[in-house]
C-alpha cells in the first residue's frame, strides 16, 4: 500500500508537462494576438517566446483551477507594453483613452440620420468582406484592438478581459463599444465600399 | 437624449454580457424600437465577422518547436533543484518508526516546497520590478529623445496639478519651494503597468528629471530605494497613498533634494 502523497509525488511528474499541457494549445491564439498588436512576425515571435518563458518560470504562482488563458494573456499583454512596438504605440494610445473613457455609459449613439444612410445590404457587404474588416482592424489603436481581439476572436468574457488587461469592467465595456464603433467608421470610410464598388 | 440603447449596452447584448434585469429591459426596448433592433443585429454581425477576420496569423511551426525545446531546457535546468521524495520501499518506510519518519518527511517536503514557491514568487516579483523600471526608464528617455511636446507645459504648479483633474483617479501636491536651480517644466499623463500615472518633468540645471506618481496598488513591486540604469539614477519613494519613481542623470544628491521636496509636499495639504 502506498500513501496518496507518495503516489502524487512520483506520478505527477515535472511541472513543465502540466504547463505545456495548458500553454501549447494556446500558442496559436497568443501568436495571432501578438502579431496583431506588434504588426510584424519577428516582434510577434519574440513576444510569444518571452511570454512563454515568463509563464513557465512563474507557473508556480499560477493557482490551479483558475483561468490559465486569462493569466497567460495577461503576461503577453504586459510583455507587449514593455516591448519596442508597445512603447512606440503608447503615445497615441493614451490620449484617446483620456478623451473618451466613459465607463458604463459608453459613447453616445450615432445620429439616426447617419445610421439610416446605411442599408442592411451595405452593412452585410462591409462586414462580410474579410479583407476590408482586417484593414479596418489595422486602423484601431492598440487599446481598442486588444479588447476586440480578446472579446470577439478569443471569446473571453468581460471579467476575463478585465483581469487580462488590468482594467475595470466598465472600461472593458466602454472600449469594446468604442472599438466596434471605430470599426464601423473605418469600414464606412473605405472607398471601394462607400462608393458601392463591391456591390 | 434619444432613449435608445447605448453602444455599450448593444455591445454587451451582442456579447451576452448583460445582467438578467438589463437583458429583460433591453429586450422590451428592442421589441418596440426598430432602430435599436437593427443596430443590435449589426453589432452581432460585426462581432461574428470580426471573430473570423481576426483569425489571421498562423503560428509558425518552427516557433512551436523552439518553445518546446526551451521548455525542455528549462525543465532540465531546474530538475536538479526540484524536490520530490525518492521512492522508498514501503517495508522500510513503515517499519517500527515508519509513520513518524513519514510525517517528518512530509513536513520537510512541504516546507521545502513552500520555500521554493516563495523563491519563485520573489523571482516573478523581481522580473515585474525590473519591467516597471524598464517602462519608466523608457518613458523618460522617450520624453527626452522625441520631439513630442509635453501634454501640459507650465512652470506653475497651480496649472500643472489641476490639469490632471478627471484624468487620474488620485491627486497629489507639487512643492511650492523647489531646490535651487530646479524648475517645473510640465507634465504628461502616461501609464505604467497599465495604471495611469502622472509624469512630472523637472529641470535641475540642464539635467531633466521625470517623476512618475501613481497609486500604490499598481506600483507595489518596489523594494529598493536607489538604482542605476544605463547611467541614469532611479529613485523610489512613498507618500501616504502614492508611490513614485524619479529618474534622471543628475547627481543623486540633487535628485534626492527634489524627491524630498515632492515627498514633503504630499503631507502638507492632506
Amino acid at each position: 500500500m502506498r500513501l496518496r502523497w507518495m503516489k502524487t509525488a512520483r506520478e505527477t511528474g515535472p511541472q513543465t508537462s502540466a504547463f505545456e499541457g495548458l500553454a501549447l494549445p494556446l500558442l496559436p491564439s497568443l501568436y495571432n494576438v501578438a502579431f496583431w498588436l506588434s504588426r510584424n512576425a519577428t516582434d510577434a515571435e519574440d513576444l510569444v517566446q518571452e511570454t512563454f518563458l515568463k509563464a513557465l518560470r512563474g507557473f508556480a504562482s499560477f493557482e490551479p483551477g483558475s483561468n490559465f488563458k486569462a493569466w497567460i494573456f495577461r503576461i503577453l499583454r504586459n510583455s507587449y507594453l514593455t516591448s519596442r512596438s508597445g512603447l512606440a504605440a503608447r503615445s497615441t494610445v493614451f490620449l484617446e483613452d483620456e478623451l473618451n473613457e466613459s465607463g458604463e455609459s459608453g459613447p453616445s449613439r450615432l445620429p439616426e440620420a447617419t445610421i439610416d444612410r446605411q442599408t442592411p445590404e451595405t452593412n452585410l457587404l462591409q462586414m462580410a468582406d474579410r479583407a476590408a474588416l482586417q484593414a479596418a482592424m489595422e486602423t484601431l489603436p492598440p487599446p481598442l484592438l486588444e479588447v476586440i481581439l480578446l472579446c470577439d476572436v478569443e471569446e473571453m468574457k468581460y471579467r476575463e478581459i478585465a483581469f487580462t488587461l488590468e482594467i475595470p469592467m466598465g472600461t472593458v465595456m466602454s472600449r469594446i463599444a468604442r472599438g466596434r464603433a471605430a470599426l464601423r467608421s473605418a469600414l464606412e470610410a473605405q472607398p471601394s465600399l462607400s462608393r458601392g464598388g463591391r456591390a | 437624449m434619444t432613449g435608445h440603447l447605448s453602444h455599450a449596452t448593444l455591445s454587451a447584448l451582442a456579447d451576452g454580457e448583460l445582467s438578467p434585469d438589463r437583458q429583460v429591459s433591453a429586450n422590451q426596448h428592442l421589441a418596440a424600437c426598430p432602430s435599436c433592433t437593427s443596430e443590435a443585429l449589426r453589432q452581432c454581425l460585426l462581432k461574428s465577422a470580426t471573430a473570423k477576420a481576426g483569425q489571421r496569423y498562423a503560428l509558425p511551426p518552427q516557433l512551436q518547436d523552439r518553445l518546446m525545446r526551451l521548455a525542455s531546457e528549462e525543465n532540465s535546468k531546474s530538475s536538479s533543484a526540484r524536490l520530490f521524495v525518492d521512492p522508498v520501499s514501503p517495508s522500510r518506510l513503515f517499519g517500527s518508526l515508519g509513520w513518524a519518519f513519514a510525517a517528518l518527511l512530509l513536513l520537510f517536503a512541504v516546507s521545502i516546497v513552500l520555500v521554493q514557491r516563495a523563491a519563485q514568487k520573489a523571482e516573478v516579483a523581481s522580473v515585474e520590478n525590473a519591467a516597471l523600471v524598464t517602462e519608466a526608464f523608457d518613458q523618460h528617455v522617450a520624453t527626452l529623445a522625441g520631439n513630442m511636446p509635453l501634454q501640459v507645459v507650465s512652470t506653475d504648479r497651480h496649472t500643472v496639478k489641476p490639469w490632471f483633474q478627471g484624468k487620474i483617479p488620485f491627486s497629489f501636491n507639487l512643492p511650492q519651494n523647489l531646490p535651487s536651480d530646479t524648475t517645473l517644466d510640465g507634465a504628461n499623463l502616461t501609464y505604467l503597468r497599465g495604471q495611469p500615472v502622472a509624469q512630472l518633468l523637472y529641470s535641475i540645471g540642464k539635467h531633466r528629471v521625470s517623476v512618475f506618481l501613481g497609486q500604490k496598488p499598481g506600483l507595489e513591486q518596489m523594494n529598493e530605494l536607489l538604482a542605476e540604469r544605463a547611467g541614469f539614477h532611479v529613485m523610489w519613494f512613498n507618500t501616504n497613498d502614492l508611490k513614485a519613481i524619479a529618474i534622471s542623470d543628475v547627481d543623486p544628491a540633487r535628485l534626492t533634494e527634489l524627491v524630498n521636496a515632492i515627498q514633503h509636499s504630499q503631507t502638507q495639504l492632506k
